[in-house]
């Protein structure tokens, strides 16, 4: 469930489809995902995940995976179906 | 009321200009979430609450980044979103140039600047821009004009103003509007405990004649919190009876 709210996430703050958002997909990589789109990804997931990163989460959440650690860490529970 | 139904965060707000715009604050409406590292602040906002307003105080040390962290965590948690930053809290550190120790000099770009950047970091990332953000930073006019015998106060003031300048640039297109007071000589503890002849001194040189009061320096706020000033961000405002004439 927390696997889909955090790709939806990345959808929405990045204006790419669910389908698009991998586990390697890398800030920079696509220029949907630049410094701008990076600050509304950081709003989104702590909103929808209701957590607050700190600035060295924020720049080092430099992939979709790298972002689940983090959340992971911040006691998001990425196990449960 | 100008500020009804709007969410405030003053820190600094235990005494002086903090209090003061706390209490304009709630005069207009809003509802308040203050901090200092002082018990003071918890009288204030039991005081505040005590009109029937909703008024929250934390203590800690802003200097501390996990304090501003959790204490915007915990206005999101309660309120979803904060409407208005008063980034306030600071210390003045007399000294000659020659006479100020990179101690003092650290110590005050911790408290008056690093702590408001990162606290801003997080307060505006739980601003809605429907809602008519805005943040107010208090310089000063020895950051404006430099002021003999604050030296490094006045640089770390003079930070400030730069880092509105430029938050107010990029924010801009998030609907936040950014905007610092500029205080001349205002009557706070802060001031009043200045050494040696300095308050006489600064006196003569305040074209109206009389030290400012910390309300003086509210109504600003409460002006720049409001939507009076909706369109107006990245100014840098003097409450200083025209010491700068």
């Amino acid at each position: 469930m927390n696997a889909e709210k955090l790709r939806d996430s990345f959808s929405r703050a990045l204006g790419i489809p669910a389908g698009q958002v991998t586990d390697d997909l890398a800030y920079n990589s696509l220029k949907e995902w630049d410094s701008v789109a990076h600050m509304a990804l950081v709003v989104e997931l702590e909103t929808e995940f209701d957590v607050m990163l700190d600035t060295d989460d924020i720049l080092g959440m430099s992939t979709v995976s790298k972002a689940r650690e983090i959340l992971s860490r911040l006691g998001v529970d990425f196990d449960a179906a | 009321m100008l500020l009804e139904g709007r969410v405030a965060l003053v820190t600094g707000a235990s005494r002086g200009i903090g209090a003061a715009i706390a209490r304009a604050f709630v005069a207009e409406g809003a509802s308040v979430c203050l901090c200092a590292r002082s018990e003071g602040v918890e009288v204030l906002a039991a005081e505040l609450a005590g009109s029937g307003r909703t008024a929250r105080a934390w203590r800690g040390d802003l200097a501390d980044a996990s304090f501003g962290k959790q204490l915007i965590s915990a206005i999101r948690k309660e309120h979803g979103h904060l409407d208005v930053l008063v980034n306030n809290a600071g210390i003045l550190r007399q000294g000659l140039i020659g006479m100020t120790s990179t101690d003092q000099m650290r110590e005050l770009m911790e408290v008056n600047v690093v702590a408001l950047m990162a606290l801003t970091q997080y307060a505006t990332r739980i601003m809605d821009a429907r809602r008519s953000p805005c943040v107010v930073n208090l310089a000063s006019i020895a950051g404006t004009q430099g002021m003999a015998g604050v030296a490094a106060y006045s640089a770390s003031k003079a930070a400030v103003v730069g880092y509105t300048l430029a938050s107010a640039k990029e924010l801009a297109a998030k609907g936040i509007r950014v905007n610092a007071i500029a205080p001349g000589v205002i009557d706070t503890d802060m001031v009043r405990g200045a050494a040696g002849d300095w308050y006489e001194r600064q006196l003569q040189s305040i074209r109206m004649g009389r030290i400012g009061t910390p309300e003086d320096v509210a109504g600003v706020a409460v002006f720049l919190a409001s939507d009076l000033s909706r369109y107006v961000t990245g100014q840098v405002i003097g409450v200083d009876g025209g010491m700068t004439l």
